[in-house]
């Protein structure tokens, strides 16, 4: 057993199982911490994942989960059994939750080889003193075994079980249990073997007792007796009738006087009822097994109906990712990301193939055909390879559940959080990069956007303040939804705001309302002047921003004063391939993402208008574009210089448009996005580029970035 | 060679179970994560030993043991209980499993009970 913690699937299915573990349970204290009540449900499905939580730390050694665990499963071992009144709910919940982020850690801290040396110690304490509060007004009732009797052969018998076989009065009650299949009459010491809690230390120190009375011959129930499960020692001999009924008074007599039941007494009267024998004075050792035994010998009454978890179909649709995955989490990520560059490589060699130089100008029906089967499919490997990589968002969604319970605790509002379409499902790399950004919207409306409970009374508002969290598939995109009915953005004040840090480019009279709420993304703006412990701590929406834009999204603001902001990720499905259209300019290739292209035409000089600035703009069916001009935008050498002999292409995003000149168009085709190197990365940050491509020729494209060359003109 | 069903939800569980019992020279013929799955096994494998542990969801390792016990009263099941569980392990003995190993359980501690209860 010792060497579990060191074997590495052990380790990982450890981790990964306790972790998916953990995550349930964190979603049925947040479903009772909204009803204000565990559902009998609820507490024995946290027993059940305490319970194997428990199990499956001790056998790894790690003791201080395996404790608080443990205290954890005791806790709610009472609230089942004894179904107090509750009116604890709300702050059992930080409690657990606290418990929760403590195992949390300590399996981080598995994860990265580091020292488990987290003290659960003073967490321990904490349940131990809340199950004595819950405890005071109750009592407890105990049963007791009888046996019937009658005569042949009399024997007598002390076992000794192994040391370390634990529930010795178990196996001595099984022992009994056994007997009487060959006995007719069966006394032993220490009597009450199931409900005296002295009795397992009586038996590991004396032996177990025991006076037969059976037609049974001396080898036979010697025999019967060696089968005993972890039997170290058995004394066994005939007696006469009289030790026979002398029983065992005088060892009852000296039980009474031993240490134990000394013990006990203490115990009884510091707490004055039998189930206080659960309880623990906080500074004991709670490694001591002894005390361990003490503590537990007391479960007794468990109603088996109970212990069928009746399932929680609420439970089982919010976490859709959990029943599909029981394969190493890690492993399976590594064969993925391999995959999904194998098909990289697979749709630029196909290209490679399909537009090979050396085909061009030829009439190869025959090829064409292939190829046509072959680019199908790749098509199809590649769908397939991607829906794999697909993960539903509501692992992501689920967290902020935690994260508005936890703020609205601290800043004392009520606010319900609504979620929607979680089931959605984008590539797992974006998942990773949005979790963040996502956090931070949340933080956000409930720290700003939503009113304090008296405030929203005196506007009439429900005291409930409601955020709602939506994901939605829009064509290639995945549209997340961030929505608060609270007091909306100020525009007077974001505009004050604006102009005292210079952010301000044009007048603000001409902007319209979703350009000065834009104003919130530009770096160095944030309208919050007191910063709180959980939004505005430095990092603003401009770095919200920032990463939604490294993925390929926007984001999008409305919000009506006293009604609610609403913000929109705008997320493509995934970062890996899209469809790109290929510009030339000189000896360059540019790629555009197709999606973002509105049209592309020829023009002349006439068309263009000059600003005195000597930037040129161009108007198309009454609306102005400013032209970037890709050769001069990147020093690019070109021959085609004059407007006219170049192609322009109109670009969007979020309802700004820009114009894109380039020399001629190469045509479109599906690429693949590879980051740019990151030595390139880290000598500069190359603005409008997003990444780059090879191409079927095996020549580099550069990938624009279209979001950010709008955001320069 | 002992043939071993081996029925525990925990997925750890079944794993460090199935590595002890392997080392030791025991076959695993199948696992189960709850009750019911359980039984469905001891019907369509046969095994010789059950290992079955207490607290699962869907249906209790009592009620299996008992169903077990009801199809084939000689059935060799040992129990898997965690401490405090006391009253579970008598109802399991009285309604027919053959033993009891606590959890945290020591490999040697295993092993002696299924051997002890295989030889019997």
């Amino acid at each position: 057993m010792t060497d579990f913690n060191t074997n590495d699937t052990m380790v990982e299915m450890f981790l990964f199982e306790t972790a998916q573990l953990l995550e349930q349970l964190e979603q049925v204290i947040l479903s009772s911490d909204m009803n204000n009540y565990y559902s009998e449900e609820n507490i024995n499905e946290v027993f059940r994942i305490m319970h194997t939580i428990k199990g499956s730390s001790a056998m790894m050694m790690y003791n201080e989960i395996s404790v608080l665990s443990h205290a954890i499963e005791d806790l709610f071992f009472y609230l089942r059994e004894e179904n107090p009144e509750q009116n604890f709910c709300s702050s059992l919940n930080d409690l657990i939750l606290d418990c929760v982020d403590f195992i949390k850690v300590e399996l981080e801290k598995i994860r990265n080889h580091d020292d488990v040396d987290g003290d659960a110690t003073n967490l321990v304490n904490k349940i131990k003193d809340f199950l004595s509060e819950l405890k005071k007004n109750s009592g407890s009732n105990v049963s007791n075994e009888h046996y019937e009797v009658e005569k042949v052969n009399l024997f007598k018998a002390v076992i000794f079980f192994e040391e370390g076989c634990e529930m010795e009065n178990i196996r001595a009650y099984s022992v009994i249990h056994n007997l009487k299949k060959v006995a007719s009459e069966v006394i032993y010491y220490p009597q009450n073997i199931l409900d005296d809690d002295g009795s397992v230390e009586v038996i590991r120190r004396e032996g177990f007792k025991i006076h037969l009375k059976t037609d049974k011959t001396k080898d036979e129930v010697y025999n019967h007796l060696m089968d005993t499960v972890f039997l170290r020692e058995l004394e066994f001999a005939e007696i006469d009738e009289e030790t026979f009924s002398e029983g065992f008074d005088k060892e009852v007599f000296d039980y009474s006087s031993s240490e134990i039941s000394l013990q006990d007494a203490n115990y009884e009267e510091e707490n004055n009822n039998q189930e206080g024998n659960i309880l623990h004075k906080p500074d004991e050792n709670v490694k001591d097994s002894q005390e361990e035994e003490k503590l537990h010998t007391d479960m007794r009454k468990i109603n088996l109906e109970e212990e069928k978890k009746q399932p929680n179909a609420e439970n089982h649709n919010v976490m859709p990712t959990q029943n599909i995955i029981s394969v190493s989490v890690a492993k399976l990520d590594k064969l993925l990301d391999k995959l999904m560059d194998l098909v990289g490589e697979l749709v630029i060699a196909e290209a490679m193939v399909l537009q090979n130089p050396d085909l061009e100008g030829l009439e190869l029906d025959n090829f064409q055909k292939s190829a046509r089967q072959l680019s199908k499919i790749t098509d199809e490997i590649q769908d397939m390879v991607m829906s794999v990589r697909m993960i539903p968002l509501s692992a992501t969604f689920q967290r902020m559940n935690r994260i508005v319970r936890d703020m609205c605790r601290k800043l004392n509002k009520e606010i319900q959080l609504e979620i929607k379409g979680e089931e959605t499902e984008v590539d797992k790399n974006i998942i990773e990069r949005i979790t963040d950004p996502l956090m931070h919207l949340v933080r956000n409306a409930v720290d700003h956007g939503i009113e304090t409970a008296d405030e929203r009374q005196l506007k009439g508002k429900p005291k409930h303040g409601t955020i709602t969290l939506e994901a939605k598939n829009v064509s290639s995109d995945v549209h997340i939804i961030v929505r608060d009915d609270g007091r909306g953005l100020d525009k007077n004040k974001i505009l004050r705001k604006a102009r005292q840090n210079g952010l301000i480019t044009m007048d603000e009279a001409d902007m319209s309302d979703s350009e000065i709420y834009k104003l919130v993304l530009l770096p160095g703006f944030s309208t919050n002047e007191n910063v709180t412990e959980f939004s505005g701590r430095g990092v603003g929406m401009d770095v919200v921003a920032k990463n939604i834009e490294s993925i390929g999204g926007s984001i999008s603001i409305q919000s009506e004063e006293n009604k609610g902001t609403q913000m929109t990720l705008k997320i493509p499905l995934t970062l890996a391939i899209i469809d790109g259209m290929n510009l030339k300019v000189g000896k360059s290739t540019f790629t555009i993402p197709t999606i973002t292209i509105k049209e592309s035409f020829r023009t002349n000089k006439e068309s263009i208008i000059v600003d005195p600035d000597g930037n040129e703009m161009i108007m198309v069916r009454g609306e102005c574009y400013p032209i970037i001009r890709l050769n001069e935008f990147f020093k690019v050498e070109t021959d085609v210089t004059d407007i006219s002999d170049g192609i322009i292409t109109m670009v969007s995003q979020d309802g700004n448009a820009i114009c894109v000149f380039a020399d001629r168009l190469l045509g479109q085709q599906q690429v693949v996005v590879k980051s740019l190197p990151e030595y390139i990365k880290r000598f500069k940050h190359i603005k409008g580029i997003a990444g780059c491509t090879l191409l079927g020729d095996g020549s580099i494209s550069l990938i624009l970035d279209i979001a950010s060359l709008i955001h320069i003109k | 060679m002992k043939r071993v069903l081996i029925v525990d939800d925990a997925a750890f569980m079944r794993l460090a179970i199935k590595t002890i019992l392997e080392k030791n020279g025991f076959e695993v013929v199948g696992e189960a994560k709850n009750g019911i799955e359980g039984i469905q096994k001891f019907k369509e494998l046969q095994p010789d030993i059950v290992t079955m542990d207490i607290t699962m969801p869907d249906m209790s390792g009592i009620e299996a043991l008992k169903a077990i016990h009801a199809i084939s009263p000689n059935a060799n099941v040992v129990m898997l209980s965690a401490m405090g569980q006391e009253v579970m392990v008598k109802e399991a003995i009285m309604s027919g499993a053959k033993s009891f190993v606590v959890k945290p359980f020591k490999e040697e501690h295993l092993i002696k009970t299924l051997e002890k209860i295989a030889n019997s």
